[in-house]
């Protein structure tokens, strides 16, 4: 059984990066590209994000994630293009419909920012454990059982759905039709509601003594297996994101002026 | 000094109408195997909970009479400070795996990351687990893809990590395979051996004969005798409470055959033993 997640596991500078360290490049990545306009810095930005990808060698593992979204940005081209208002220099027509420039230009820019987005997430998302980052959370504060459950979420849910399947197919040869008419399925989900319901409430039970048993609650001030230091690197890598989300900032306010 | 007291003892869940635990007292000393047995329903599971304080302080309900373990009454005591002393293992592997780690290393680590444990005792401590437990091939598996046995071993290596000197199986067998089950019992005696007290509910009577000093017999509720298993298997009113007798007790009883002490042998051994003196004596 494994997690619901989309992390690859590669030996790479990249995946040894600080959790929060990925966290504040998305947040810089946002606000730059939310707070800038200018295709220049959002090409670097996007340039800078591939190269991270590419030295985390999971650049492979973006392009599905951006095709995945192709629908959406060539929607933004089409409506852009085609009805943006400030639209008044056509560029090129197919058939009755005139796309113009302005819109055109413009979508452009709302699709570096949608890559530039989903490429910062995908750094995280790819390259990080999502254990490790929830466990660097807590470390860093999070309630230990927020930090729980976040982690056991990722992993019982997929449980939970073998044991849906477990109970449908225990149904199924005991005759219960699953297939045919969307009426006769739903029907047949009902007698699983049961079962899969009453499962679920013990094993939750269970498990909540199971863990108290553990010394989930304990008031003691919780220990890690897991080293982390914090090399002088991260942290200086910390200070230049933070450094350059201020700047961001504040050079967003001047240039407003 | 006796490390379990129990004086009578009697619960009752919330909204329910009946005593799950009615006026229970005994003692256990350190080192004994206790073997709990009786029909569904008898409360086994009920004691157990309450010798580990998770009855009543879990599911609150009517609560009289006190449980001591190693001197501290556990109703005047917080969880995560009883689960020092006495652990739990519970019927399903599958319930007692945290599923928030990803090794079986760590998995056990993680009551000693709770017990704010330094690293260094930490993997002394999962080393030595693992090896109890003949885990340690498996250590860097996900839990969720062992077996029910293995996985059940991991619950009892959970356990006994956090070293503490009481330990309590509720039919820590039931949902496994015979290879499974004799995983966990060759596991429970080795544990034995290292002087950790066990209190055990199962319903495979002929291992539980071979292991336990004494076994306790309950029924609705109530506490019906505790003693030595050929005491409690040579009694002929077993079936009154819904259990049976090992097969090697129940061939000796259905020829009548005793020992010097007036009692049925409950182990395969002490039965051929008594047939082949029977035979001696009478040729
Ligand atoms: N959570 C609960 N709420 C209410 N009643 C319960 C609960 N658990 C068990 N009981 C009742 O308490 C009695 C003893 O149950 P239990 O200790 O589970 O027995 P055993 O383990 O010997 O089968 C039974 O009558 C059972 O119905
Ligand atoms: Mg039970």
């Amino acid at each position: 059984m494994r997690m619901m997640s989309l992390y690859k596991d590669r030996n790479t500078i990249v995946h040894k990066i600080d959790p929060l360290n990925k966290i504040l490049y998305i947040l810089a990545s946002i606000l730059i590209t939310m707070l800038i306009s200018d295709f220049k810095v959002l090409i670097l930005t996007l340039v800078v994000s591939l190269l991270l990808l590419l030295l985390g060698k999971v650049i492979k593992n973006v392009f599905p994630i951006i095709s995945f979204s192709l629908i959406v940005l060539v929607t933004i081209v089409i409506i852009q293009g085609l009805f943006n208002p400030n639209n008044k220099t056509p560029l090129v027509n197919i058939g009755q419909f005139i796309f113009y420039k302005e819109g055109i230009i413009y979508s452009f820019l709302l699709i570096l920012r949608v890559l530039n987005i989903l490429c910062a997430f995908s750094l995280l998302i790819l390259t990080t454990k999502p254990s490790d980052l929830i466990e660097n959370l807590v470390r860093r504060g999070l309630s230990p059982k927020l930090g729980y459950v976040l982690a056991s979420v990722l992993q019982i849910i997929p449980q939970m759905l073998s044991t849906m399947d477990t109970i449908l197919d225990a149904q199924r040869s005991r005759g219960l039709e699953t297939e045919g008419k969307l009426i006769k399925r739903v029907k047949a989900f009902i007698p699983l509601i049961g079962p899969a319901v009453m499962n679920s409430l013990i094993s939750t039970r269970e498990r909540a003594m199971a863990l108290e048993m553990r010394g989930f609650n304990s008031n003691i001030k919780k220990t890690f297996l897991n080293e982390h230091d914090e090399t002088s690197f991260d942290k200086l890598i910390r200070y230049l994101l933070i450094a350059l989300i201020i700047f961001t900032i504040v050079w967003r306010l001047v240039w407003l002026k | 000094m006796a490390k379990i007291v129990v004086e009578g003892l009697k619960y009752r869940y919330p909204l329910a109408k009946k005593l799950a635990l009615n006026d229970i007292s005994f003692e256990v000393d350190e080192g004994e195997f206790i073997g709990i047995i009786g029909a569904n329903g008898a409360g086994k599971s009920t004691l157990c909970q309450a010798l580990t304080g998770i009855v009543p302080l879990f599911f609150k309900g009517a609560y009289g009479g006190r449980v001591v373990i190693d001197g501290i009454e556990v109703t005047k005591s917080s969880l995560s400070e009883i689960s020092l002393k006495i652990g739990m293992v519970l019927q399903n592997p599958f319930t007692q795996i945290t599923g928030s780690k990803l090794t079986v290393y760590e998995e056990i680590a993680f009551g000693l990351e709770n017990m704010g444990l330094e690293r260094e005792e930490m993997k002394r401590r999962i080393d030595e687990a693992l090896m109890l437990l003949d885990l340690y091939k498996h250590k860097d598996k996900n839990p969720f893809d062992l077996s029910g046995g293995q996985m059940q071993r991991l619950a009892i290596a959970s356990i006994i990590a956090m070293q503490p000197k009481i330990i309590v199986l509720d039919e820590p067998t039931s949902q496994l395979d015979p290879q499974g089950s004799s995983e966990v019992f060759k596991a429970v005696s080795d544990l034995k051996k290292k002087g950790i007290t066990i209190i055990m509910v199962e319903h495979k009577v002929e291992k539980l004969s071979e292991y336990a000093d004494r076994i306790m017999l309950l029924h609705d509720g109530r506490l019906i005798d505790f003693d030595t298993p050929s005491k409690i298997f040579s009694r002929d009113d077993l079936k009154d409470y819904g259990v049976v007798e090992p097969v090697f007790t129940r061939y000796c009883k259905s020829i009548g055959l005793k020992n010097e002490m007036g009692l049925y042998p409950v182990t395969l051994d002490e039965a051929v033993d008594l047939v082949v003196k029977k035979r001696e004596h009478s040729s």
